[in-house]
């Protein structure tokens, strides 16, 4: 599986339009006809990765804002971020 | 005349055509809320006295000596920031500005029927994407709970229907488009072309007109004193299919579906993309799904005439948005003046 380095450099592919509609962010690539939902966590991700950040500057905010231990919080962003990379949705320096 | 400007971004040809032209008689028109000049004469469109205003949209043929249009190599069209231009192959090339001006240059052998079709359907579509209004392939209705939208794939029967609210009294806003855009005092449809545009079954059910043309492949019939001139608050988008089940079904849509399904629906969705207004047409269509009730509308094609589609819709209407008519009237009272 793909996983990133604390270092890396993470920030939003420039292809996607996108609305808030209740309460989740509402990404679509209109060319390719896909449509995403970030809710909650994930759309606090996104939040952040409107300008480049690293893994860990993003694992550093998380566990300000959120109750989860380090360990399982990197877990689950490495997971997620590499679903979002698959789509095309994550640009990686 | 006059010296031409050769601004690097301009059309010097389009400028002078335009600066030589400005004398000849004008006919003013209105649609989609917006006031019109062209010397073009236009049956589809609604006329409007004429003021001393500044028009919000001048329409302009230009001769064939004009050169209208950059290249278009591998395209029919480009969409640029404030810039459209659309070539069609034996009928026009169109170039839309700011919002403000479509230029037109037609082919000897076109017929002005055809050259308005492209001009009001999708030359108007991107002049509408460039003002920030959201166009979708639909007919729309006026209620007494508000605009009702109803839009659906080609042959789902948005016109039949639109025709048959005619046929019980309603007042329609469009038929084919209709724009919506967001004011302060919320969403509102905007009326669009005083006409139907139907195939020839359902152009019979309204009886035969003398004005009626062959249009491509449909019949123009005018909506008449039917016609509803002023904006309506929108209060649904009906998404129109037919299905195998018996009876005809009225589903309120939830979460992400309601907007995949109004972008499946914006008509000439292609010239959306790379217009500067882009990212606040996506967040009207996250408005519309957020403020207004998204259903889709099914029934069988064998089962279910128009007529009944009608009762039904009124029904699951007094059922969703309540019997109350006061809201209609208040409508009335604040749009008519």
């Amino acid at each position: 599986m793909r996983t990133f380095a604390p270092e890396d450099r993470l920030t939003r592919t420039n292809e996607l339009l996108s609305t808030e509609l209740d309460h989740e962010t509402v990404l679509m690539s209109i060319n390719a006809g896909a449509y995403y939902g970030l809710a909650g966590v994930a759309r606090c991700i996104w939040e952040k990765l409107e300008n480049p950040t690293s893994f860990a500057e993003l694992v550093d905010c998380l566990v300000r804002e959120y109750c989860v231990s380090r360990d399982l919080c990197a877990s689950d962003l490495q997971k997620f971020l590499a679903e979002i990379e698959q789509e095309g949705l994550l640009r990686v320096e | 005349m006059g010296p031409v400007s050769n601004s690097p971004t301009g059309t010097p040809e389009a400028g002078k055509y335009l600066s030589t032209k400005a004398k000849v008689s004008l006919n003013a028109y209105q649609a989609y809320g917006l006031s019109i000049h062209t010397d073009l004469i236009c049956p589809e469109l609604l006329p409007f006295p004429h003021s001393s205003h500044e028009p919000d949209v001048t329409i302009t043929m230009l001769g064939e000596e004009a050169t209208l249009l950059s290249s278009l190599p591998e395209r029919s069209y480009e969409v640029r920031p404030g810039c459209f231009q659309l070539d069609v192959r034996r009928v026009a090339r169109y170039r839309v500005e700011e919002g403000r001006r479509i230029l037109i240059q037609a082919h000897a052998s076109a017929s002005p029927e055809k050259v308005r079709l492209f001009l009001l359907g999708s030359a108007m579509s991107a002049l509408l994407y460039q003002r920030g209004l959201l166009p979708l392939h639909g007919s729309a209705v006026e209620t007494r709970w508000g605009g009702m939208i109803f839009v659906g794939p080609q042959g789902s029967g948005k016109s039949t229907l639109a025709a048959e609210f005619h046929s019980h009294g309603y007042r329609l806003l469009s038929d084919d488009v209709c724009a919506v855009e967001s004011t302060p005092n919320g969403l509102r449809i905007l009326p669009a072309l005083a006409q139907f545009r139907l195939c020839a079954d359902a152009y019979q059910k309204l009886g035969a007109s003398p004005e009626a043309y062959f249009d491509v492949d449909k019949f123009a019939v005018s909506m008449g004193k039917q016609y509803c001139p002023h904006p309506v608050p929108l209060k649904a988008v009906h998404i129109l299919s037919y299905q195998s089940a018996e009876g005809p079904r009225f589903e309120v849509l939830r979460g992400l579906e309601r907007v995949r399904r109004l972008f499946e629906n914006l008509y000439r969705p292609q010239f959306l993309i790379g217009q500067r207004t882009q990212n606040d047409l996506v967040c009207l269509a996250g408005l519309i799904a957020q403020r207004t009730t998204l259903a889709a509308v099914s029934r069988r094609r064998d089962r279910t005439a128009a007529a009944d589609l009608v009762k039904f819709l009124e029904v699951a209407w007094a059922e969703c948005f309540g019997t109350s008519f006061n809201a209609g009237e208040e409508f009335d009272a604040h749009f008519r003046s």
